[in-house]
């Protein structure tokens, strides 16, 4: 096995690249920048606490911001950009001939790309919240360290599922043209059209499930199938594990719900979390998204004429 | 054990056979040249050996190994110069040959082999600044590190300068000399010349032959041409005289001042001898060198020596660029 030799050349490689170099500086500007904006000018000293900002949800039923949730977009975009061009643009450069000629296997060069990308976002990452605790420093923030170290580790491993997802489309795309294209449309996918897709299905269920004569599904289901569906998005699975880590799961499966959605699901999160909604669960949701399409993209990849 | 043997391959792409029931031996320590024009599946049949391609049928052994189900192995102990490669822009000519040491998980000094391709002074800069000889050597040097017992060489020499072939050239005899099997492929005769052991034609994804490099020789000898620029129009008992010399073909005017003549290579100094002895002036003389085309003839039309069939496939394969192609067929 010689994926450490493609992990460290893919890091040596990617370290140099200017993308990488403004991407830390953008989150040096974000993480180090908007903390020191709030805690420093914007609220009084007695509500300086992490969870003001890190653990920020504004719920306005139909519309909901979150800053975790801002932070992932960030993130999955600059992830995808570091990833989706890694076999690609090998291919049309030619230099995967070189990787492949050397005695490397091609679960060899996925796990290496995996890997070294993923260090050098994780890396870009950890130098933009250093800036954020220098910050929470000089502006005596309560640090929270409880909850903040493991969001900072969800944040991580969001950016290498993000990471393995693009690389999963390098894999399957037959030039770098396509690979741009598949990105971006699964970033809007992502980004902007999951929550109608997710809110869209159990009505086609309900609709389809009259249709044929069986009754209705009951409001509840719909609901939970669709909040269910709306936590596959990575995006999303983090945006509710990091409300998790200050807030407790009952009120953070609610943070991107609508106000419907909400009147229908407290009391059955009161009553107790069903599994499908708990915190391990939904990590292992994000787990299964660095997992899945990186074993995809090495399904197609072995199969490939190079 | 043979170093490489390649048993009835043929590849199919959509809808062009690129290299067709292929069947090859190469021994360990020959030095095999694999000649044939740009387009003809020669890349195809390396990036079999390398697992880059798949064969649609037929099966590829590299030293002793199914090149599919254990590339890892045969790459293991095998330096390879790709075609069409690139470096990493990035990356320094010394951080390449250490991804090389690294993947073959091997203790080698990078400067070392940098200094042996002649890189050394740039070892320090990044690829993405060298010139394409240059890669063509950190390439080498990547191949070279762990000291393979098979280097495969797909057109070694493009990109570099003759001093940079000879140099080229020099490498591959001493890997040689150490007993490594040597592989490469060239479109260029004298290349493959100047070095191999044995040659295998491929044309239009048949192997048109193997032979002998004196086999070679003799073959493209056989439509060697001399052209001789001389003073004055020379008379016809003259032409006479020169086409009764032993070892001339053929004998015609080109144009009033030269002469064409077809003759095998050591009758060349008789039929200058005989034309100054005749009182022509002889200004000056050139040999045109067999084309690669005239070689495919040569093997095509001396039936006994073809190896695979000599129709070529109407599909042209498109492996590389076209433009070459015309070259060869012009």
């Amino acid at each position: 096995m010689s994926w450490q030799a493609v992990a460290r050349k893919e890091f040596r490689d990617a370290i140099r690249s200017r993308w990488l170099h403004g991407s830390t500086l953008f989150f040096v500007l974000f993480l180090g920048g908007a903390p020191a904006l709030f805690f420093g000018l914007l609220i009084p000293a007695d509500l300086r606490q992490i969870s003001n900002l890190f653990g920020f949800f504004a719920d306005l039923g139909v519309f909901s911001f979150s800053f975790p949730g801002l932070l992932a977009l960030i993130l999955g975009f600059v992830a995808l950009s570091t990833s989706y061009g890694s076999i690609t643009e090998e291919r049309e450069s030619g230099s995967i001939k070189l990787l492949l000629s050397l005695p490397n296997s091609r679960l060899d060069a996925m796990v290496g790309k995996l890997l070294g990308r993923s260090a050098v976002v994780v890396v870009a990452l950890l130098v933009g919240f250093f800036a954020t605790f220098l910050v929470l420093l000089a502006t005596g923030t309560r640090l929270q360290l409880g909850s903040f170290v493991p969001q900072i580790a969800l944040t991580a491993l969001v950016g290498v599922a993000f990471v393995s997802i693009g690389l999963s489309l390098s894999a399957l795309a037959d030039s770098n043209r396509e690979a741009t294209l598949a990105t971006m449309g699964l970033y809007l996918v992502f980004a902007v059209l999951w929550g109608s897709i997710s809110e869209g299905i159990p009505k086609l269920l309900n609709y389809a499930a009259e249709q044929v004569g069986i009754g209705g599904i009951s409001e509840v289901l719909r609901v939970k199938i669709g909040v269910f569906l709306k936590y596959l998005n990575p995006l999303k699975t983090y945006e509710t594990l990091a409300a998790q880590v200050y807030y407790g799961p009952e009120q953070a499966r609610l943070v991107t719900t609508t106000f419907g959605e909400q009147a229908i699901l407290t009391p059955v999160l009161e009553e107790s979390v069903p599994f499908y909604f708990s915190g391990w669960f939904l990590l292992v949701i994000l787990l299964a998204w660095v997992v899945v399409p990186a074993v995809v993209g090495y399904w197609a990849f072995e199969r490939a004429d190079l | 054990m043979s170093a490489i043997d390649l048993d009835g391959v043929t590849k199919r792409f959509e809808d062009v056979t690129a290299v067709s029931d292929l069947s090859l031996t190469v021994e360990e320590g020959e030095i095999f040249g694999f000649l044939g024009p740009n387009g003809a599946g020669k890349s195809t049949t390396i990036n079999f050996l390398l697992d880059f391609v798949r064969p649609t049928s037929g099966t590829v052994t590299v030293l002793g190994h199914d090149a599919r189900e254990d590339s890892v192995a045969v790459r293991e102990r095998t330096g390879v110069l790709p075609e069409g490669f690139d470096v990493y822009d990035r990356l320094t000519g010394r951080a390449h040959v250490e991804f090389a040491i690294d993947s073959k998980d091997v203790d080698a000094d990078p400067d070392a082999v940098l200094e042996r391709v002649g890189l050394a002074d740039a070892a320090d800069r990044q690829a993405g600044g060298y010139s394409k000889g240059m890669r063509q050597r950190l390439a080498l040097a990547m191949a070279l590190v762990g000291d393979p017992e098979l280097l495969i060489l797909d057109e070694p020499s493009s990109g570099l300068d003759p001093a940079g072939a000879k140099e080229m050239r020099e490498i591959v005899l001493a890997e040689a000399e150490r007993g490594t099997t040597v592989f490469f492929s060239s479109h260029i005769l004298e290349q493959v010349e100047a070095v191999c052991d044995r040659v295998g034609i491929l044309r239009a994804g048949e192997l048109v032959a193997v032979d002998s490099i004196e086999g070679l020789r003799e073959a493209s000898d056989a439509d060697a041409t001399l052209r001789v620029t001389v003073g004055e129009r020379v008379d016809d008992d003259v032409l006479a005289a020169v086409r009764d010399l032993s070892g001339v073909d053929r004998v015609e005017r080109d144009g009033d001042d030269a002469l064409r003549v077809a003759c095998e290579s050591d009758a060349k100094t008789r039929v200058v001898t005989e034309l100054e002895d005749s009182g022509v002036s002889v200004t000056d003389f050139t040999t045109e060198e067999a084309s690669l085309e005239d070689l495919f003839l040569a093997y095509t039309e001396r039936d006994e020596d073809v190896g695979g069939g000599a129709d070529a496939p109407a599909d042209d394969p498109t492996e590389d660029a076209p433009v070459e192609d015309a070259e060869v067929s012009r």
